[in-house]
């Protein structure tokens, strides 16, 4: 399909000796939003760095709008307008909000500058409040906003959020999420990864569960939310 | 089946459950001595929680889900009954919390154990009902309803035009106005 943007097919990654995905399939398509949920250590977060190049697949493949990405580099990936907020934010803490932007901000692959300095301000006036200071002295929940606001200054056309309100407050994480489904009202194709299936399930139009490095489940939101059982079984505490 | 309506009301008591969890939070670190009361951010507390979900979402529940669920099961009854009794001791119960802060903002110190205790209160009922709703009420209205009926009451729900963000946003922009408010590690002020 032409409007496809990231695809995995038969995805078979190890840590070591530990197989961690068994044959994995994804894909996601342009403007989509897709909810990657299943608890802890079920392979959500590998699947995501095994198609970034984060780490290296053994078996299977990685396509970026329909070309062999299997073994690029992450970089060479990310150029293709992918724009990942990994799990534990990654900001540079010696710089400076203001910075932490501006040394991300790029054109889309298509030349766009839709998401300038000023619209990520607009869309977290936060980040504008402490704009000079560093990133050492924001809060998780600023840390997690400077994070996605850098990811946005690349002009993406996929954005991937790995936990990102792990560890936030209640407060804060309803924020993000409000936020979250503003930037998908943009066109932004979304992957979210996370525990919280209420929340992302309403955000996104597709879900897949992992449950030991396999699929369990992929279909529509709609479809997830009406199986109350199956979110018990594979996602209750 | 899809049943959109439920949908809102799950989202409805995401929002009301992470306002309450804020507001207990905000209490227990002023008891510990982790935090000075900020009397404006906990008035807007108060203001979302009466606002929103007494005057929006309670009204919506009762009037469209309960009312077309009395008709259909006589199981439910005791259930929407009592659930309804609460909603009509929600002006009463949030009246209590209003006052215990509007006391504890004029006592000072002294009045701080009132409001802690009036917080407590306030937010394990709400807990209770919104429990008692998803794990009583839903189930039972799932079992009882039919297609027809939820078609209507999703209809109704989503012609509400969205009243949990008001009609201008008002609701929204109130919820991360106390985001922005509400110290670290609750919210982002600092």
């Amino acid at each position: 399909m032409s409007n496809m943007l990231l695809e995995a097919k038969e995805l078979h990654t190890y840590y070591g000796a530990s197989h961690i995905l068994h044959g994995i399939d994804f894909n996601i398509r342009e403007g989509e939003g897709i909810a990657l949920m299943g608890r802890n250590g079920m392979g959500k977060s590998t699947l995501i760095k095994s198609m970034l190049g984060i780490v290296r697949p053994k078996h299977g493949r990685v396509l970026v709008r329909g070309d062999d990405y299997t073994r690029s580099r992450t970089y060479q990936t990310a150029q293709q307008g992918i724009a990942y907020v990994p799990e534990g934010r990654g900001i540079f803490k010696s710089l400076s909000v203001r910075e932490n932007l501006l040394m991300s901000a790029r054109a889309g692959i298509d030349g766009r500058r839709e998401w300038t300095f000023d619209r990520v301000m607009d869309t977290f006036p936060r980040l504008g409040e402490r704009i000079n200071n560093g990133g050492w002295q924001l809060s998780g929940g600023e840390q997690q906003m400077l994070t996605i606001g850098r990811a946005l200054m690349t002009n993406p056309d996929l954005l991937i959020l790995d936990e990102a309100t792990e560890g936030l407050a209640p407060l804060i994480a309803m924020e993000i999420w409000r936020i979250v489904k503003e930037i998908r009202k943009t066109g932004i194709a979304t992957v979210i990864v996370d525990k919280n299936h209420g929340a992302v399930t309403s955000i996104c139009d597709r879900a897949m569960i992992l449950v030991k490095g396999q699929v369990v489940f992929a279909g529509t939101s709609d479809e997830i939310r009406a199986q109350p059982e199956l979110i018990q079984k594979h996602l209750g505490v | 089946m899809t049943i959109q309506s439920l949908d809102i009301i799950h989202d409805e008591h995401r929002a009301l459950a992470a306002m309450l969890s804020g507001l207990r939070a905000i209490a227990t670190n002023i008891e510990a001595g982790r935090l000075k009361p900020d009397f404006d951010l906990l008035a807007s507390m108060v203001e979302y929680i009466d606002k929103v979900p007494e005057k929006v979402h309670h009204p919506k529940e009762d009037q469209y889900l309960f009312a077309k669920l009395r008709l259909r099961s006589a199981d439910a009854l005791p259930v929407i009954e009592r659930l309804e009794a609460e909603h009509r001791q929600g002006e009463a119960r949030i009246n209590a919390l209003r006052a215990a802060l509007a006391s504890y903002r004029q006592q000072g110190e002294a009045g701080f154990a009132d409001f802690h205790e009036a917080v407590k209160t306030y937010v394990e009922q709400e807990w209770k009902h919104m429990n008692a709703e998803e794990r009583e009420l839903f189930p039972l209205a799932k079992a009882s309803l039919t297609a027809e009926d939820w078609a209507e009451i999703d209809a109704a729900f989503l012609a509400n035009d969205n009243p949990w963000q008001g009609a201008a946003g008002e609701y929204e922009a109130l919820f991360s106005r106390i985001v922005n408010l509400a110290p670290a590690p609750v919210g982002l002020g600092g």
